[in-house]
């Protein structure tokens, strides 16, 4: 049985900006199991990033605010502590790295200074200790002459590089869950795939749970166990990924899925896309938020929002519709 | 780094001697007559009295022999040794000054030199200091003030302020006097009990252990220091809360936030390092600015500096004088951004692998 280390339920987060209330994040509630890896997909701009900042506290308090919902860590609710009980949690238990290499790293300060920072602030080594580590965590992420590599900067470094150096800071200090938001989307295709090697092998060795945030669902499917598909703010399909690629059950899931260019397709198909654009909504979804955009679309879907429901094991989706026949379930 | 600064070491004489052919050109923009007529007092009684002066100083020689003379000196006819020329420091005589001009500006300097120093330094920290609040506090009250502040200190003219603070400091209160010294105080400092190091009136006092004359010099100075940093205070914090403000809103602040450290640590140990470099080029340009001497707090304050001694100059139509200062400019210019182009290097390490 596996140990259930994060527990979100519920969580609302909104911002407040000039055109009205935007609410990101409508009622997001998932788990995360002790060295699991789960994948979260979704368009730009449907809350993904904003969820996991949210577990994080990382959102800036004006204009944001976390208006509901729970986020226990090993039973701790994440939303309930102080913020410095909050910063021994960061980077320490619960690490992050994020999407842009070239402007995710300080560039004023060493390589050296900005690895050695969390251990310097989570554990109680010396400086000494500290390098030593820096570099056997540079060497543990294929860079190589890791001792010399201290003392330079974030722009002798190319972008690949950098994001080895996130993730090595990341994991400087062991931590349970490593959350990455899109960390390969500013990479170039091979050197994304050296990355996810990278990240595997590394999960192999460390045993951290991952949370891997993507809008890519080729660079998912063979890292993570599970898959979310988030949309307006809210999940709406959850499954294991052989069964989420194999029999999706959301419209927009299919449309996802479908809109992936194939190598093996016709050369002058066009590419499939999904009309419409995702909404932004400025008030709490009463009714389905993909309705605009889909296919399948009754009545009831204007109506009312269908709640996540399992409809086959460990696959949950919230739909009225059977997409098979078509017709409400 | 050292390659940096060697590089910037050999391009500076050229650029220093690019700026004396300038300074000539505009020199040789004067008529043969009209540069002999510098040094003539009154209308000569004999005929051709200028254009023997005009011969006997070769002022219509070719150029580029008049700009070598001017720049190694002159063979004097009798004794056969040359002498003069820009390069031994003689930049020619000062109407104005009564004396060499080198020797008006060497004398005149460290007054100057006071006067920018202690404007410079309380106000690059403070303005500095309040730029990262301003920003750190965003559009909240402490922001608020400091802009209304800002942008009244910006834009006040030197002129009114300083004879508005003249008017009621010294001629209501009495509290801080113009010039450099009190009459008592300058009588000790010109005779032998007092010795000169800097001819800095402060420092000079604080090493003569003279606390009363320290403060004397500092009272005097009280006024024309917030005249003159009053605009250069407002834009550095402006600069400041600017910078300050786009570093704010970077991704590494996010993922330094992500590691697990305070807001001050964040702030103080990720922000404020990046904040600052567009500040030490700003500041550094101040700074020099302010060493050329300011003309209008200078006259306001009967202060003796070099702003003073420009504008006499002018009004006067030295021309010697002017060009000989414009000379002195552009060389505190161009050593100053030396000095701002290494600090940069220093703070920035993307600048100086380049």
């Amino acid at each position: 049985m596996q140990k259930k280390i994060l527990d979100v339920k519920g969580l609302e987060t909104r911002f407040r900006t000039d055109e009205g209330v935007v609410h990101a994040i409508n009622g997001v509630s998932f788990e995360v199991n002790e060295g699991e890896t789960v994948g979260i997909v979704g368009e730009s701009g449907c809350g993904k990033s904003v969820t996991m900042l949210s577990v994080l506290r990382l959102i800036p308090m004006p204009p944001g605010v976390i208006s509901a919902g729970s986020a226990e860590f090993y039973e701790q609710d994440l939303l309930k502590l102080s913020e410095k009980e909050m910063q021994s949690v960061r980077g320490a238990q619960i690490a992050m790295i994020f999407q842009d290499p070239m402007t995710s790293l300080n560039p004023v300060l060493t390589i050296g200074k900005q690895l050695t920072e969390p251990m310097l602030l989570h554990l109680s080594i010396s400086e000494e200790e500290a390098d030593r580590r820096a570099v056997e965590l540079l060497e543990m992420v294929g860079i190589s002459e890791a001792e010399g590599r201290l003392k330079d900067y974030p722009h002798q470094f190319s972008g690949g590089m950098r994001q080895r150096v996130m993730i090595a800071m990341a994991l400087s200090c062991n931590p349970k869950v490593l959350i990455a938001d899109e960390p390969t989307t500013a990479l170039d295709v091979t050197i994304q795939a050296q990355f996810v090697d990278l990240v595997k092998r590394l999960q192999a060795d460390l045993g951290m749970a991952i949370i891997w945030i993507t809008h890519d669902l080729g660079v998912i499917a063979g890292l993570a166990q599970r898959m979310m598909v988030m949309y307006g703010g809210l999940f709406i399909e959850e499954a294991d990924v052989k069964e989420l690629y194999a029999n999706p059950q959301h419209p927009y899931t299919v449309g996802l899925l479908g809109s992936l260019p194939r190598l093996d397709g016709k050369h002058a198909e066009r590419l499939v896309s999904i009309d419409g654009l995702p909404p932004v909504l400025y008030a709490p979804p009463t009714s389905c938020p993909f309705a605009p955009r889909c296919e399948f679309v009754v009545e009831k879907c204007l109506e009312e929002n269908p709640a996540l429901e399992e409809v086959a094991p460990n696959h949950k989706v919230a739909c009225w519709v059977d997409i098979a026949t078509g017709r409400m379930k | 780094m050292l390659t940096y600064i060697i590089r910037r070491l050999f391009i500076l004489p050229l650029i220093l001697i690019g700026v004396t052919m300038l300074v000539f050109a505009m020199l040789s923009m004067l008529t043969p007559y009209e540069r002999a007529s510098l040094y003539v007092s009154d209308i000569p009684k004999r005929q051709g009295a200028i254009e023997d002066i005009v011969k006997k100083y070769g002022l219509d020689d070719p150029i580029h022999i008049q700009y070598w003379r001017w720049m190694v000196g002159q063979k004097d006819e009798v004794t056969g040794e040359i002498d003069g020329g820009i390069l031994r420091g003689d930049m020619g005589f000062s109407t104005v000054g009564h004396m060499p001009v080198a020797e008006v500006i060497k004398h005149r300097l460290p007054a100057t030199a006071e006067l920018a120093l202690l404007s410079a330094i309380p106000l690059i920290g403070l303005s500095v200091w309040m730029g990262i609040k301003s920003a750190v506090h965003h559009n909240k009250l402490p922001d608020q003030i400091l802009r209304v502040l800002a942008i009244i200190g910006w834009s006040v003219p030197t002129f009114v302020l300083g004879l508005l603070l003249l008017m009621f400091f010294y001629a209501k209160l009495d509290w801080f006097p113009p010039e450099r010294l009190s009459l008592w105080a300058s009588q000790i400092v010109q005779s032998g009990e007092f010795t000169r190091y800097t001819q800095m009136n402060t420092i000079d006092s604080l090493l003569n252990l003279r606390f009363d004359i320290f403060l004397d010099a500092l009272r005097h100075l009280v006024l024309p220091v917030i005249t003159l940093s009053i605009i250069s205070w407002a834009f550095l914090l402006r600069v400041t809360r600017s910078s300050m403000l786009d570093t704010l809103r970077q991704d590494y602040m996010t993922t330094a936030r992500a590691k697990g450290l305070n807001e001050r640590r964040v702030i103080k140990g990720h922000a404020v390092p990046n904040a600052l470099i567009p500040v030490i080029t700003v500041g550094g340009m101040t700074l020099i600015g302010l060493f050329n001497g300011v003309v209008i707090t200078e006259t306001i304050f009967n202060y003796p500096g070099l702003g003073k001694f420009m504008a006499a100059s002018a009004a006067m139509l030295d021309v010697v004088s002017v060009l000989g200062m414009t000379l002195f400019s552009s060389f505190v210019l161009v050593f100053g951004n030396l000095i701002v182009d290494v600090l940069y290097g220093i703070v920035d390490p993307r600048i100086r692998l380049d």
